[in-house]
């Protein structure tokens, strides 16, 4: 093919994408969707195969490719033009019920000749807690609707019985109707453009283009890999649950031109509803691996081919049914993210060809907290709190970690106005801003996390509920790099107004309790909140403190003036900058260069002095 | 020195007979065979996270263990893991 037409042609399907991505946010009405950009679109071959990864949350590429393959298999000899499927099952292909795949053939002159295919976090999917996030299912079965494929449009046409059916299950029908409108839409665009592009430069072309496309995402990717040293890298991660205590265990392996993910030695299935299943830990370890090693390369099947991963089945990286896996994305898909992350960084610093893509472990921890209740327009109205998607940057070898810089898995994340959130939630925020000595130290900083608190505010009933699975506040996930320290954990805090510190009384049990520090700017005791469902009444408010980046490199070597500065700008304490940066400032802020020369030297002496093991 | 290689960011590995042993970027201080685990001959300080953190981390669980490894020769960090008591040391290999 003349490389002029295979350029255009190339560009073309990132346009398509790029079109579809923006009907998605025109046509929805979430705040998940249009605010938090919690979607995907992307294109398959004909097959199933992944032709053109798109933007949104990258764990959904390969799992929507095993929608498309199984839709194929379930339909065979069914699949008409104009038709459009829908498939959320775990157990098949989807990351967790709510997150509802929409596939879509693509056809020219009969023939099936492509899918496109995208997601959204739908408003509601009827499971036993509003929202999605059901921390309080013990099994699938109390998770919502869901299908292992089910034909949704049919032949351009509505298939209204079907449609129905799902919407009498599900919380805000009205609203659920809109997200799967939107995706609809969504594929629509996709398809017509495509057959537009068939159209222009006929079907074998284009085909030929694909496959092309794929063949030179392939040859990248595995020179790249060459070009990086072998070895083995290991990573870990943690995520506690009321009280317990599961790990995500990581060797990956780079032998040559091939990768492999070892999950061996990963906890077994929790009761709750951290797991995730096979698909959803193989788009786990892609999310991070498309934009930290194939940067420059088109994310495609090309891509796929070098990549291996073993999970065992049973744990909790490949669970077996009817486990919960409802919140998967922001607990062991999020940690397969982080420990992939973790283990890509490390290979990429082992190169001095690729030191400067390495990067510390980016904002870590999801914690999907969704109001839900009557607000201030007399509506039954449900939402994420979207700062969950406004992130930290993890720290490289040559840059401090963007602040509240959004995450690896995504990279078009970020998160809604306040004052959007308030015109729709009986809410008012009390603050949000970043949070100081959130970001990992090292030489160069992690980018710090935030904090925020709302209280009710003209609610007709008084209040508002929430669902919380705000697991991971007692390990820190962003881990550092390099000798850089991780980046500071979450924190969720009911406080009321008037009472002593205790344990959380919610439906569901909060985390340890006791006595907590508590926030001069919020009066009133301090209990620490993790799972399940809550109320906000009166005048309650909620403290949620998102974690911070990985920092890289040791805080001892990072520039005096560096510190200096992140003090003056409210990012790090004077007491991290003396205790953990060992920098001596002034009465005006300044750097006293004599005294912190003191105080490193005399750090250096102290590891010097340290016990050495074995 | 054109015969060091990297190992890490803040390690290298050097060609001796019979294999590669790691040091320290930074010094030059030898931290064993490549073979070997460097993180039993790196200096450890290991203490609880809630303790050696900052008050940002104050509320982790106090059995979780922030260990750093330092260079035995100039004190340079090496690395950081954190782990819960009893958990062994995370393991890099790096050949060719
Ligand atoms: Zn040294």
């Amino acid at each position: 093919m003349d490389p002029m037409t295979f350029s255009i042609i190339r560009h073309r399907l990132f346009r398509i994408v790029d079109e579809a991505v923006i009907t998605l946010k025109h046509v929805s009405g979430s705040a998940i969707t249009n605010e938090g950009h919690d979607l995907m679109v992307s294109l398959y071959r004909a097959d199933g195969s992944l032709l053109m990864g798109g933007v949104g949350f990258l764990h959904h590429l390969t799992s929507a490719a095993e929608a498309c393959k199984s839709i194929i298999r379930r339909f065979e000899g069914r699949i008409r033009e104009g038709d459009i499927y829908l498939l959320n099952d775990p157990y098949t292909a989807a990351l967790h019920t709510s997150d509802i795949y929409l596939v879509a053939p693509i056809h020219h002159d009969g023939e099936l000749v492509a899918w496109s295919a995208c997601f959204v976090h739908v408003y509601d999917i009827g499971a036993m807690n509003p929202g999605g996030f059901s921390p309080q299912s013990p099994d699938i079965f109390t998770e919502g609707f869901s299908s292992p494929g089910i034909k949704i449009v049919d032949r351009g046409e509505m298939v209204d019985d079907v449609l129905d059916t799902m919407l009498n299950m599900v919380r805000s029908p009205e609203m659920v109707t809109l997200d799967l409108r939107s995706m609809i839409a969504c594929n629509n665009v996709a398809r017509e453009r495509m057959q537009a592009l068939i159209g222009k430069y006929g079907a074998e072309t284009v085909d030929a283009a694909g496959s092309e496309l794929i063949r030179q995402s392939e040859d990248l990717f595995r020179a790249r890999l060459r070009e990086l040293p072998d070895g083995e890298w290991q990573s870990r991660q943690y995520l506690d649950v009321d009280g317990e205590t599961a790990v995500v265990r990581l060797t990956m392996t780079k032998t040559g031109d091939r990768l492999a993910f070892d999950f061996t030695g990963s906890s077994p299935q929790s009761r709750y509803a951290i797991n995730c299943t096979r698909w959803a830990s193989l788009g786990g370890l892609f999310a991070p691996l498309f934009p930290l090693l194939c940067y420059d390369i088109t994310w495609n099947e090309g891509v796929i081919r070098p990549v291996e991963m073993i999970a065992p089945e049973g744990s909790i990286v490949n669970c077996t049914r009817p486990a919960p896996v409802s919140v998967a994305t922001v607990a062991a898909i999020q940690s397969v993210n982080n420990a992939a992350c973790a283990t890509i960084g490390k290979m990429l610093a082992a190169s001095d060809t690729y030191r400067a893509q390495a990067t510390a472990v980016w904002h870590a921890n999801h914690f999907a907290i969704f109001k839900f209740g009557r607000n201030q327009k007399g509506g039954e109205a449900i939402g994420i709190l979207t700062e969950t998607f406004a992130g930290a940057g993890g720290a490289r070898s040559f840059a401090d970690g963007v602040e509240i810089g959004g995450e690896i898995p995504n990279p078009i994340s970020r998160m809604a106005n306040v004052e959007t959130v308030e015109a729709n939630f009986p809410i008012r925020y009390l603050f949000r801003k970043r949070m100081i000595d959130s970001g990992g130290p090292g030489e160069w900083r992690g980018g710090t996390g935030g904090e925020m608190a709302i209280t009710p505010h003209k609610a007709p009933d008084g209040g508002i509920h929430y669902v919380i699975s705000g697991k991971g506040a007692r390990h820190p996930m962003s881990d550092g790099l390099a000798g850089g320290l991780p980046g500071a954990p979450n924190r969720y805090l009911w406080i009321k107004p008037g009472e002593s510190s205790g344990e959380a009384s919610g439906e569901a049990s909060g985390e340890a309790s006791g006595e907590d520090g508590g926030d001069e700017r919020i009066p009133g005791a301090a209990n620490p909140v993790s799972w399940g469902v809550f109320p906000l009444m009166g005048e309650d408010a909620l403290y949620v403190r998102w974690n911070g980046g990985g920092g890289f490199g040791d805080p001892l070597a990072r520039d005096p003036d560096r510190v200096a500065e992140d003090v003056r700008k409210g990012l790090v304490s004077r007491t991290a900058a003396e205790d953990i940066y060992a920098v001596a400032l002034g009465d005006t802020g300044a750097v006293d260069r004599s005294a912190t020369e003191r105080l490193r030297s005399g750090r250096l002496a102290a590891r010097l002095e340290g016990e050495q093991v074995s | 020195m054109s015969d060091r290689r990297p190992y890490s960011a803040t390690i290298d590995r050097v060609a001796v007979p019979g294999g590669e042993d790691l040091v320290c970027r930074s010094c030059g201080h030898g931290l064993g065979s490549a073979d070997a685990v460097w993180k039993e001959v790196a200096r450890l300080d290991e203490r609880p996270l809630c303790e050696a953190g900052g008050s940002v981390f104050e509320a982790t669980d106090p059995k979780l263990l922030l260990r750093r490894f330092y260079c035995p020769g100039c004190g340079a960090a090496l690395d950081t893991e954190t782990a819960l008591e009893g958990e062994p040391f995370l393991v890099d290999r790096v050949r060719g």
